[in-house]
């Protein structure tokens, strides 16, 4: 390992060429599907890079796209933006409530209750989907708001990383504002939420992210085009015959952009998160 | 006085996951097992009871039969590939004085697309009129039908999976290798450990804890493909990519087989628990047999 100041120097701009090459590969297909949506409808998937530029795929995407309602697409955005936030907020709130619960407080059953946690949270989940598709027809959610938000509010994998997080803060704050006179609930939200930020914006992108792209359960239990989240309407419309390839383009972009510019704005408290997260 | 607060406050706070358990993990559980029995087509008022008829039919159909056995060539396929292509990346990115987080964040925003995304760029790119085809049929003479050929199709869901885990794991493995003393290796030096061994002796046996867990996560992900398949391929062609959840999908909502769809799953869950279970064994035993747990 010991070598010359230009040696190490030498080494060192290597990697970062091979580093800046791989990460244009790796965001090659990103970009190629940018360009795309902006091509004219002509060089659509015929050029690497499009020569010839045109907004008729957004303006299609925005005005038009032939399905039982007007906009669909903006209104698939919305219907996505809706489920995801509040299925994600549920998801949170009930994650650090039953996590505080797990790791801070001392009751009967507690042990028996985390052992099951982490059953269910490993448990083959694919024999759920049907059983779970019939209560929500059974009780008459189909072609809800609710049947896309109720079955996705509570993360196993949420609970869990916040009971680790929990477990790693000492008692003694906790009892200390205990003798102050706080409650549990005050304790919660004026003590170990403000300790948990970097853990919270993990969990939070991560959560929201598979909430945004889910596919299977979102197909199965809304079926009016009023209803439909972006993922599925992208999924439907472009299906076996790509008669639009250029809005196919521009779809994707609205679907991918909004958590990209979502994680680049929390990237470096998202990179901080993920350390403690594998430690 | 205080320990029965307690217990009240924290049934309480746990109470919301004891409701949504009950409601939507062993309710359904038990559902399942019960609606595998029978023969009920998710419309009629009426169904019949089968007995084991359910699960005999489904060990004899190419649907079944291919979904188990597409699970174990995705494995064999993705996981070498998307391990090699992280880890690859942690050793190119870890400890870059500057941009490192940049880096990472770069290589981690194929994670964050919807799998309905990936697979239409993909048909888009590999279509017959794309940029890549063209090349490959006028310059090289090769007229390729990816998603026509049965390992072709395979391989394509394969790299796409892989694509879209690699900055994934590759944060998980820069952890790994940051969290190794610079002065294990000097020490090694002095001690007469060769560069070429270097990996072998010193970085694998203290990444092991990291490769654990990419391993296991990367072996976890294949048990449940879907959109990526849905999309792309459905399953084909000739089922050679017709995966558990993709048979289950079919012919719970599209064959409308309720009753046979939740046998296929059970036999899902209990081909996708006893897998995971031999595979972990086998990774901690590697680890113990060299000593490095």
């Amino acid at each position: 390992m010991v070598g010359s100041n230009s040696n190490i120097k030498l080494r060192l701009s290597i990697r970062y060429l091979i580093a800046i090459v791989l990460l244009v590969i790796m965001v090659f297909p990103y970009l190629y599907m940018v360009l795309n949506s902006l091509a004219d409808w002509s060089q659509v998937d015929r050029k690497l890079i499009p020569t010839k530029f045109t907004l008729r795929s957004y303006q299609w995407l925005f005005t038009g796209g032939e399905t039982g309602i007007t906009r669909p697409w903006i209104h698939a955005f919305f219907n996505s933006v809706f489920v995801s936030l509040v299925s994600t907020a549920l998801m949170m709130m009930f994650a650090i409530m039953v996590a505080y619960a797990l790791a801070k407080l001392k009751f009967r059953g507690r042990d028996s209750i985390n052992n099951f946690v982490l059953f269910h949270m490993f448990f083959p989940a694919i024999i759920l989907i049907i059983p779970n598709f019939l209560i929500i027809q059974k009780v008459g959610l189909f072609d809800t708001y609710w049947a896309l938000i109720i079955p996705k509010a509570m993360s196993l994998w949420g609970i869990f990383m916040y009971t680790n997080f929990f477990k790693a803060v000492p008692d003694a704050f906790i009892e200390a504002a205990k003798l102050d006179g706080a409650s549990d609930f005050k304790i919660l939200y004026k003590i170990m939420m403000p300790m948990s930020k970097s853990i919270t914006t993990v969990v939070f992108l991560f959560l929201l992210m598979e909430r945004w792209t889910e596919l299977l359960w979102d197909m199965i239990v809304v079926r009016s085009d009023g209803m439909l989240t972006l993922n599925v309407l992208l999924s439907q419309m472009f299906g076996p015959y790509q008669s639009y390839p250029g809005p196919m383009y521009a779809g994707a972009v609205m679907l991918t952009l909004p958590i990209i510019i979502l994680f680049i704005i929390f990237g470096k408290k998202f990179q901080e998160g993920m350390q403690f997260n594998l430690k | 006085m205080i320990e029965k607060n307690n217990n009240r406050l924290g049934w309480l706070f746990a109470s919301p996951y004891l409701i949504f358990s009950t409601v939507f993990f062993l309710g359904p559980l038990i559902w399942s097992l019960y609606l595998s029995f029978t023969n009920w087509d998710l419309i009629s008022p009426t169904y019949d009871f089968v007995g084991f008829k359910n699960f005999t039919k489904a060990l004899g159909t190419p649907g079944v039969r291919s979904a188990f056995w597409v699970t174990y060539k995705f494995m064999i396929v993705f996981v070498p590939i998307v391990t090699a292509m992280s880890l690859f990346v942690a050793v190119i990115v870890k400890g870059l004085p500057k941009l490192k987080t940049v880096f990472l964040i770069g290589f981690f925003l194929p994670y964050l697309s919807s799998g309905v995304v990936a697979s239409l760029i993909v048909k888009g790119f590999l279509s017959h009129t794309s940029p890549v085809q063209t090349f490959l049929r006028d310059r090289l003479g090769l007229d390729i039908d990816w998603l026509g050929g049965s390992f072709s199709a395979l391989f394509v869901v394969a790299m796409i999976m892989a694509w879209k885990f690699t900055g994934y794991y590759a944060l998980i493995l820069t952890s790994g290798l940051e969290s190794i003393d610079q002065e294990v290796y000097e020490a090694a030096a002095i001690d007469g450990v060769k560069d070429s061994q270097r990996f072998w002796k010193i970085t694998l046996p203290l990444l092991y804890p990291a490769i654990y867990t990419t391993l296991i996560l990367s072996f976890g992900a294949t048990f449940g493909i879907f959109t990526e398949v849905y999309q792309l391929t459905g399953g084909g062609p000739n089922y050679a990519t017709n995966t558990w959840q993709m048979e289950i999908y079919s012919q719970a909502f599209k064959n409308l087989q309720a009753g046979y769809a939740s046998a296929i799953a059970i036999m899902a869950a209990v081909a996708t628990f006893i897998s995971i279970f031999v595979i972990r064994k086998i990774l901690e035993m590697w680890g113990k047999r060299n000593g490095w747990v």
